[in-house]
């Protein structure tokens, strides 16, 4: 990956603010079920374990494992072009929810990651996942 | 099970880069081909079910396109690539129950613009996004080619799945396109040719995706005795099912690893009275190898994790015992999503595939999948007494 290339910028609304939020301050916000406690992805409007419909903001660790990957090597639009290859995967959080995350370092089935914030001129802050060992 | 319902009516436009059409003009083509090819009139028609492609089109207004009157049955279905095999599912539960006697099924799209490569006709971003969306954006995780890269390598990393069983997969639908003169790619290709071809999103090759394509497809299904008594040898429909699993972006998730082919498949092929043993054909969707081979398992042709060994040794090719994709696919001749699939099971039903004709048709089994894995439609159709 290019260091310098300028990623599409990142930009909050009503249902993402206390995210991108928490990214600015070096936190990862997720969501959590206010009736039975699940943890959930930052992005649930409701809860897939009990339905509850009134998931609250609430932190998580920035701890997590990874479970899959790819690393790009064809540009999926002409802005990706000059990162290529760069690697995005799932990362399951301590806390049990999967997200969508960019990810450095060599990655492995089942890798410790960590979460750590970039905060580009232009746009949103946000977590991007580093491999701290393989297991 | 005796069918109370089959295809009498299969219409194909023109596909691949034909240019200078609407996706609405390829639907009504394709309604007046397939009506034509089963010998009735348009104006037989009282029941549409009409699958808009990726720009939103056609849609319920391909009634006033057609200038049908009167009809019984009209509705959009759409559940991504499971749409073709769910609209042909609930035309014959209307037919069953007598609400609608000739009812066109059609899916049509025109991504493609001249000049403009695939990858343009579905990944430009012409506004950015906002939210949560921005984010997927901002990480370079957009297009299907990714996800389904990434549902891939989690198959590979937890059964020893390898590219070079997904490249058997590629190999083998290449050898069936050769004999089909619609297909856009016939040149074959070896397994050194799928490992050398370019790293799209690892572990995915150039090989292991499907090709974009303007077109539209549709059948007419009526019952099964009036359709013995039209222009064409019937194909009729034994069994369908659908499984949408809602797959939970959280621990224990089943992404990559079993999808609603599990559920589908077995209801799909109880409804018809068969199993996987007495299936002769097999038609299945295939966005990417990888999505063969998972519906491969998840149907039972082998136990979970096996795909890989099941299809490595050629066995869905034109020398294979279980044919497989026999037209060569979305892989190798056309993109019409569920289309691709249902088109050649109807040509091969009706023992019209020419070159590459199998000779056992009295079960074939047929996919569709929409989304990344998350919608499954499955019909089992059968060419018995064509
Ligand atoms: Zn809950």
């Amino acid at each position: 990956m290019n260091d310098t290339a300028t990623w599409p910028p990142m930009r909050r609304d009503a249902k993402s603010a206390e995210f991108f939020e928490a990214a600015s301050r070096g936190e990862l916000a997720i969501k959590k079920c206010t009736d039975c406690g699940r943890s959930l992805a930052p992005e649930a409007m409701v809860c897939t374990d009990c339905g509850g419909s009134v998931p609250a903001w609430t932190s998580a660790s920035g701890a997590g494992t990874l479970i899959t990957w790819t690393t790009v090597h064809k540009a999926p639009n002409p802005v990706f072009a000059p990162m290529v290859p760069y690697t995005v995967g799932v990362v399951e959080l301590a806390e049990g929810p999967w997200l969508y995350a960019r990810i450095t370092g060599e990655p492995r089935a089942g890798a410790a990651l960590r979460a750590e914030f970039v905060h580009p001129a232009e746009g949103e802050s946000y977590p991007t996942w580093v491999v701290t060992s393989g297991q | 099970m005796a069918a109370t319902a089959a295809i009498a009516g299969l219409g194909l436009t023109d596909v691949g880069k034909v240019y200078g059409r609407s996706a609405t003009d390829f639907a009504a083509e394709a309604v007046r081909l397939a009506a034509a090819d089963a010998g009735l009139a348009i104006t037989d028609l009282d029941g549409l079910l009409v699958s808009p492609g990726t720009k939103g089109s056609p849609k319920l207004s391909l009634q006033k396109v057609l200038g049908l009157r009167d009809l019984r049955l009209l509705a959009e279905i759409h559940a991504l690539g499971a749409s073709p095999a769910a609209m042909i599912a609930a035309a014959a539960q209307a037919i069953s129950s007598g609400e609608a006697t000739a009812i066109a099924c059609v899916f049509a799209d025109a991504p493609l613009r001249e000049k403009g490569s695939s990858r343009e006709a579905f990944g430009t971003q012409r506004s950015l996004p906002s939210g949560f969306a921005s984010y997927h954006l901002g990480i370079g995780a957009i297009t299907p080619n990714l996800f389904y890269a990434m549902a891939a390598r989690r198959h590979f990393e937890t059964y020893g799945t390898t590219s070079e069983q997904l490249g058997a997969i590629a190999v083998g639908q290449r050898g069936w396109a050769a004999h089909n003169p619609i297909a856009q790619f016939t040149k074959p290709i070896t397994l050194a040719d799928h490992q050398s071809s370019p790293l799209i999103a690892d572990p995915l090759h150039l090989l292991d995706c499907c090709l974009v394509s303007n077109g539209g497809a549709a059948v007419i299904v009526t019952s099964a005795e009036r359709a013995r008594e039209l222009a064409q040898p019937p194909v009729d429909i034994l069994g369908w099912g659908q499984a949408h699993p809602g797959q939970i972006m959280r621990q224990g998730s089943n992404f990559g690893l079993r999808t609603g082919a599990a559920v589908a498949g077995p209801a799909a092929l109880r409804m018809a009275g068969v199993s996987v043993a007495d299936v002769d054909l097999l038609e299945l969707y295939d966005s990417y190898t990888f999505t063969v081979l998972v519906t491969l398992e998840d149907y039972g042709f082998c136990a979970k994790g096996e795909g890989g060994a099941f299809v490595s040794d050629g066995k869905l090719g034109p020398d294979g015992s279980l044919p497989c994709n026999t037209g060569g696919g979305q892989l190798s001749s056309y993109y019409l999503t569920g289309f691709t699939p249902i088109v050649e099971a109807v040509v091969q039903g009706r023992g019209q595939a020419g070159a590459r004709q199998v000779d056992k048709k009295d079960v074939i089994m047929v996919s569709g999948s929409g989304g990344v894995l998350e919608h499954h439609a499955t019909l089992v159709l059968s060419g018995a007494s064509a």
